[in-house]
Order: C-alpha cells, then structure tokens, then sequence
C-alpha cells in the first residue's frame, strides 16, 4: 500500500504544472462554493432580520382566528396578565402589544387605505426599528395622542408633510364610525415599500379609543433573545400559556413569502454546486486521465510484473485523493478567508439596491461563514474528485499489457 | 521433463472487423529448466508474440502454454497476473522501469507484491544490485541512468522475484555492442550460477552466438 501511495505522491510531483492546475481548479472552486453559500447566507440572515425588525417581529400573539381573517373583532382582550406572563419568559427580549386596523387616511387632497398600528410607543421601540426609522420629524412620544407617523410614499401620495393635519376613518368595533383628526408628527422611511407606502402608527392608547375597544389589543409582538429560535419558542408557548384561544405565530407563518423565497433561494445554490462540481469533475478528469493516458507503457510493465486491478486503481485513486485534498485545502483556505473578510468588511451592493431594499436587503451584505455549510462543500468536491477519477483508474486497470507496452 | 513447453501454439490478431495476422501457425517447443535460449527470426516472424504467450501477457487463439504441466491457457485474467507475478520474469526492449521509483526501489516492487517482508526484500535488493555492479546507484531514478544501467536495474528486478523463467524480448537492441555484450555476460553468469531460465528474442548476432540453443521462426512456424 505504502508503495502505491508513494507512486501516487510522486507522479503528483513528477508533473508539477499540470497537478497546480488540478489543484487551482478545485481550490478556486471549492473557494467560489464556499464563499457563495457564505454571502447567500448572510443576505439571508439580514432579510429575516430586516423583515423581523418592522412589523412582523418573532413572534406575533394573536386571538385564535387572526391569522385566518384579519378583523377588528378577533382580538385579545384584557391582555394585562398575558403581557406580565409573557415578561417573565426569560427566552423573551421584549414585547409590545398593537392594535391593527384597516382605514382610510385622508389629506385635504386625497385619501388611501392604510394599514393603522396603534403602538405603545415605549415599549415598540423595544421590539422593532420603526422608531429609528423616522425621518423627517419624530417617532410617536408616550404622551401623543393626537399625533400620526406615516409612511414617507404615503405622505407624498397624498401631499402631505410634518405637522400637516390629516384625518383616519375606520369602523369601531361597535359597528360605529371611527373618525380622528391628527398631526403628522414624522415620517416612517423604512425603505420597505410595503410599509412606506401603507402604513400609519397611531399611539396605542388613542387607537384604543378610537376603535371602542377599551384596552384590548389586536396583537402582541415578541422580540426573542435568540431570532433562529422562534419556531420552537412560538410552538412551546403556544403549548404552555393558559388560554386555549390564542394564535402564536412564528415569523415564519406570519407570511410564508419570505420563507419561501428563502427555500427558493437555498435551492438556487445547489445549481450554483452542481456548476462547481462539473466544472471541478472537468477539471480533475482532464488531468488524471492525461496523466494516465501519458503513462500507458509504464502501466502495462506495472501489469506485466503482475500488479493487479485493484493495486493499479488504488494508484490512481491515491492520486486523485491527493491532488482533490490539497485542492480542497486550498479552497478551503480561499472560500473561508475570503467569507470571513467580508464578513466584517462587508460588500457594497449599493449599485444594486435600489431593487433589493423591497427584499428587506441592504445596500451591505455581510457573508456569514456556516460551518456546515462548508463541511457539505468540502465533501461534495472531495467526492466529485474521487468519483471522476474511477474512469481513468478503470481504464489503466485494464489496459492490456501487451498492448500498453507496445505504445511508447 | 520440460520447464515450458508450446503445443501447437496458435495466435491470430485480428485488425479491425476482417484484417486478420497469423502471427504463430503452430509452434510446439519444449524449454527445459536452466536453459539460455534465443528466438530468433525476421521481423515480424512472431518472436515477440511467442514471449507474450509464454509469459501469459496474452492468450493464444489456439494450443496450450504449459509451465510444469500446469496449462496456462486456462487462467483467467485476473489469475494471470498473480501467476505473472509468482512465475514469470520480464526485460523488454527499453523503459522497462517504473520511473517513479528508484533503483532499488524497482527490484523490491515485485517482491514487495509478492508480499516478501522488508529485510528481506531489502538484503536481496542490495545483494542483487551488488551483483549487477550498481550498488552506488541504488538511490538513482530511472532517467538518471543510462540505458545499459537501465537493463541491468530490470535484470536485478526480474532476478531478484526469482521466478521460474525470465523472458527478455530484444533486451539488447538499444544497447551499444560493448554494453549489450556487458549485460549478455551478466545474464550468462546468473545463468549458471543461479539457474535460471533465459528466453530471448532478438535480432542481435551476439546473444544468438552466445544462447546454448538457437531457434529460428519464420512467418510463425519454427524452422530450425
Ligand atoms: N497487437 C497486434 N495487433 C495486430 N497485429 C500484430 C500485433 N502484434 C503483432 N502483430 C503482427 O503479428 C506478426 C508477428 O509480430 P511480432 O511482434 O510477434 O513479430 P516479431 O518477430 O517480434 O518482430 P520484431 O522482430 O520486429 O519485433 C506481425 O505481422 C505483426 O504485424
Ligand atoms: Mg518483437
């Protein structure tokens, strides 16, 4: 065995040049693959955060039927103990209780139908990043309550600017008519045109008032300390809080869109694989069966003297195996170094992003290293060396001596 | 009793789908053990064909080979390079060394696939290049020897296995006279110290005169 590894090693030396080029092409490779599934994963993991951050949260409790009709009258009422509850969860970071309502916003000049969230605002500036997203003017103060955030596409739709005086319409939950006048305190520029452009924060206690439901709420938002854990968080509470009436939803099953579009995108890369692995196959192929086809004289002595199949493909495979683990270690190398710089550095994606904002992405994407990520990949490229070079290993296996001898 | 021995030896090659060479048409020859013995004969008078069958590198259209009775015509091809291994020595023409391995390093690999353990291999190896007079290039790459050194490494290789009978196919033709005569006398003399068999083929005068039987081939019958 040693003395076929040896063989191996040294015809791996005794073409330099044309092993380099076997080795590149893995590494570069396996360093593309690497590096790609890093930056698909940190996009990734930016949308979740970015669309967790506004409006859908972790986690979101609803009254049971929500989910499946949003109207005024499915809602939580008297959720004082559920919020304490919910406070003392240690896996929770933050809550904020919400009322959400269809209305119509109307400006002097026109009106539009708006999404309406009546927010606490201290506590929602625990739970999301509209706070932050206020620009020109101010997030709602814990003592407005006849000030308005509305969305900056919104604002300009209907020409209407900070300070400006518009008027929501809805209906109460009494079957009466809702109707307020309030101040544009700030306008919300999310860069999320779903929300720029439909979306109106009222402060919570007036949106309460406005809509007759005393202190009922339409929702409760949950910021988790842990983001990947909402799932099974939002499947424990949902088995272990008291009322049976309740919906908890994690992010995921608020709008399976954006799962979706994440399974959609995690297929995607394996297209991207399969590239790299035909173009790794390609690679490898290309040069061991050179390599072989140079040799065919000396495979016919090493067959002559009485090798057998198995010894002559063991020589060919160690040679694969080889060539694919330094190339591997190059790619490796390559595919982490580079994920793990921009991982901090960061890609600007700005020249591109105007589309992407709607994908909650931003104009920076930092890569995220997955390990597991990277194990899939190391052995998907050690494994394609090794399956492509079975061909040239049969060929040489069974090459006839004397024929191979006779070709110089 | 003969060591080896052809009966009716037969082996067409066929080119493509109707071009067929009768390469031997019947040769029936009896080696005995100990003997140093030349094939000579035109070229392209079935010399190199007659070793390739004795040697079970390849199997005749017809007849039998055998070696101590035993028929080699009917092992299969997997067997056959065991039996190569156990039996048959080989020195062809030119490049026959591993060039990735070194000197010493191409006389152990048979015994080394033989599974012969490491002193062993490695006293015999030593002894055997000792004996071919390249004991200082034990450690020399093939390409980092000349062609007659090169011949001489394949004689220690093919010695050292001790096969049964080693077949050497024109292993002097691209020598210079002076060298090719060098390596016939290395070959005599393990010949007869040791006894083992030599069949050449070969075109060259020297080993013919020196071989203690000559036989003649023409067109892929014996004829003297
Ligand atoms: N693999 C092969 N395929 C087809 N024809 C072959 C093959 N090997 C040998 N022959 C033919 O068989 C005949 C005998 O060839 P062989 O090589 O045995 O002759 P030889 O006596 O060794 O010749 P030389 O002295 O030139 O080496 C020739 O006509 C040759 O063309
Ligand atoms: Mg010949």
């Amino acid at each position: 065995m040693l003395t076929f590894i040896k063989i191996a090693l040294r015809n791996i030396f005794r073409n330099t040049k044309r092993s380099l080029i076997t080795i590149s092409a893995i590494g570069f490779g396996l360093g593309a693959l690497i590096f790609i599934w890093s930056f698909v994963e940190g996009a990734h993991k930016q949308m979740i955060q970015n669309y967790t951050s506004y409006l859908t949260s972790h986690v979101l409790i609803h009254q049971k039927g929500y989910h499946e009709k949003s109207t005024l009258e499915t809602y939580l009422q008297s959720p004082g103990p559920l919020l304490s509850t919910l406070k003392q969860d240690p896996r929770i970071a933050a809550t904020s209780p919400r009322v959400r309502a269809d209305g119509l916003l109307s400006s002097s000049e026109s009106s539009a139908g708006v999404l309406i969230y009546g927010v606490d605002p201290d506590q929602e500036k625990n739970v999301s990043r509209l706070s932050q997203r206020v620009k020109p003017g101010a997030f709602l103060k814990p003592d407005s309550d006849k000030d308005i955030v509305i969305g900056a596409s919104l604002a300009k739709n209907l020409n209407v600017g900070l300070g400006d005086k518009v008027v929501i319409m809805s209906q109460a939950l009494d079957g009466s008519i809702a109707a307020g006048a309030f101040h544009i305190l700030g306008l919300l520029d999310t860069g999320v045109e779903e929300i720029d452009k439909g979306v109106v924060l009222l402060p919570l206690k007036a949106t309460q008032s406005l809509f007759v439901m005393d202190d009922g709420i339409s929702e409760i938002a949950v910021r988790l300390k842990t983001a990947s854990q909402a799932k099974p968080i939002a499947h424990d509470l949902a088995r272990n809080l008291p009322s049976a009436k309740l919906e908890i939803l994690p992010w995921q099953d608020v709008s399976p869109m954006m799962e979706q579009w994440i399974e959609f995108d995690n297929a995607f890369i394996w297209i991207i694989v399969i590239v790299v692995m035909i173009v790794v196959a390609i690679g490898i192929l290309n040069t061991v069966l050179m390599g072989v086809l140079e040799r065919t004289r000396e495979f016919g002595i090493l067959l002559a003297l009485g090798t057998n199949h198995k010894q002559i493909i063991a020589m060919v495979a160690w040679e694969s195996l080889f060539l694919g683990l330094v190339g591997s270690l190059a790619g490796l190398i390559i595919g982490s170094s580079s994920s793990l710089y921009f991982s901090t550095a960061g890609i600007d994606l700005s020249l591109f992003t105007s589309a992407m904002n709607s994908f909650y992405m931003d104009a920076f994407i930092y890569p995220v290293l997955h390990p597991g990520y990277v194990a899939v990949s190391v052995i998907l490229v050690l494994g394609t060396s090794m399956i492509v070079s079975i061909y040239p290993a049969w060929h040489a296996a069974h090459l006839k001596p004397v024929d191979a001898i006779r070709s110089i | 009793m003969a060591l080896l021995e052809t009966i009716h030896l037969k082996k067409t090659y066929t080119i493509g789908k109707n071009i067929q060479t009768d390469a031997l048409r019947g040769v029936s020859l009896q080696i005995a053990e100990g003997e140093f013995l030349a094939i000579a004969g035109p070229s392209g008078s079935g010399k190199s064909s007659l070793l390739n069958l004795i040697g079970a590198l390849d199997t005749p259209t017809a007849g039998t080979v055998l070696l101590d009775n035993q028929n080699i015509s009917e092992i299969n091809s997997q067997e056959l390079a065991a039996f190569r291994l156990h039996h048959i020595g080989f020195i062809f023409q030119a490049y026959n060394l591993i060039n990735t391995l070194t000197a010493v390093e191409n006389v152990e690999y048979i015994m080394l696939l033989q599974g012969v353990n490491r002193r062993t291999r490695e006293s015999k190896s030593e002894a055997i290049l000792e004996r071919v007079g390249l004991a200082d290039y034990i450690n020399r790459f093939p390409q980092e020897m000349s062609g007659g050194q090169q011949q001489r490494i394949a004689v220690a290789r093919a010695m050292a296995a001790e096969p049964r009978v080693i077949l050497a196919d024109e292993p002097t033709a691209n020598l210079d006279s002076k060298t090719a005569q060098d390596l016939l006398d290395l070959m005599a003399e393990l010949n007869r110290e040791k006894g083992v068999t030599f069949v050449f083929s070969t075109h060259d005068q020297l080993i013919m005169e020196r071989a203690h039987r000559l036989i003649t081939l023409k067109d892929g019958v014996i004829t003297s």
